[in-house]
């Protein structure tokens, strides 16, 4: 093995222990995702296929009610097409830190690519820690371990299914495991004026077929921060604020 | 649960899933370098996480069950739920006390209020 590789290997192995914390949040987001699934009524070699192919929950919960009422494919791809909208912005926020990689490598870690593990190297882009080389080999080992967990989780979720009582309400679960997972990133005024006014137009646009609202939110929540930035910027820097 | 969805159809929708997680995961990333983004769309999607995910996490505490009117009260189980998991939040970074927190805080309001 060449120092490189070792180098490479290093630096795989500390992606995978930076997402090391929102791994319980990724398996419990998974158990509900597989208890989901086979509770609304797939069988369990579909319900593992499902959750080896998508990988993506939200997409999958979804267009399950969808695909239990017979709906048609173009409703049931169109639903799943809206709901993951968020990862194409997620996809132009990660670009510019693969842009130099080769596309098959562009297109492996872009089908890894989660909510979690995306938060998770944008704050390590963010405060300064992502390793300086080989960003891809950190961002790997991040991914690695988010879906080995996700997906024994799923398979935890898929094959135990007929054990859980579904009145525990475990999928709240999930939610707080977003809820653990966006807090940390509460930091700055734009991000708390862009978290508010997204919260406030998804809740109004919620009505909107194929969940369009949880896009527009996300959209509106982005241009508040970035106009909050902007204004931020200009402003001339005041004396420490308490607290 | 005995009668589940299967077959063939299934096979197709799933790929079909499939195909909407991947093209949309990886659109820009392989656009590649054939256009720069300004330096404005950055600072921009520097926001998306935090945005996205409130957009997610709110509806979903005060919109119980789904596409039900907005639940405001104080007696809301999932908002006190999230509540205690911010609160967890703040005094730690544990992942697993908030969701304990938060889960435990949820379970006692439903079963209580």
């Amino acid at each position: 093995m060449t120092a490189t590789d070792a180098a490479r290997k290093e630096t795989f192995r500390q992606g995978q222990r930076a997402i090391l914390p929102s791994l319980p949040g990724a398996f419990a987001w998974g158990m509900i995702s597989g208890v989901a699934m086979v509770k609304g009524g797939l069988t369990v070699p579909w319900a593992i296929m499902m959750s080896l192919m998508v990988y993506a929950g939200s997409a999958q919960l979804a267009a399950l009610p969808l695909i239990v009422a017979g709906a048609p494919l173009w409703v049931i791809v169109t639903t799943g097409l809206i709901t993951n909208l968020r990862f194409v912005i997620y996809s132009a926020a990660l670009r510019p830190y693969f842009a130099d990689e080769p596309w098959r490598k562009r297109a492996a870690l872009g089908f890894f690519m989660t909510d979690f593990t995306f938060t998770r190297f944008m704050r390590s882009a963010q405060d300064g820690s992502l390793p300086e080389r080989n960003r891809d080999a950190w961002f790997a080992g991040v991914c690695a371990n988010n879906w080995v967990t996700w997906q024994l989780s799923a398979m935890t979720g898929i094959i135990g299914a007929s054990y859980v009582p579904t009145d525990w309400g475990l999928e709240f679960t999930g939610t707080l495991a977003l809820v653990a997972l966006v807090g940390p990133s509460l930091n700055a005024r734009p991000a708390v004026v862009g978290a508010i006014v997204a919260a406030v137009v998804a809740l109004l646009a919620f009505p909107l077929p194929f969940k369009l609202g949880l896009f527009c939110g996300a959209l509106a929540g982005i241009a508040a921060a970035t106009l909050a930035d902007y204004w931020q910027q200009r402003e001339p820097p005041r004396t420490p604020e308490g607290a | 649960m005995n009668e589940g969805v299967s077959g063939i159809a299934l096979g197709v929708v799933i790929v079909g899933l499939a195909l909407s997680t991947f093209v949309t995961r990886t659109s820009f990333l392989l656009a590649g370098a054939r256009f720069r983004l300004g330096s404005r769309v950055e600072v921009a999607l520097r926001y998306a996480p935090v945005c996205t995910l409130a957009a997610i996490i709110v509806p979903d505490i005060l919109l119980h069950p789904p596409a039900a009117t907005i639940d405001l009260s104080v007696l809301n189980p999932r908002l006190i739920g999230a509540l205690a998991a911010g609160l967890w939040l703040c005094w730690s970074r544990n992942l697993i006390g908030c969701l304990g927190s938060g889960m435990a805080a949820y379970t006692l309001a439903r079963l209580c209020l």
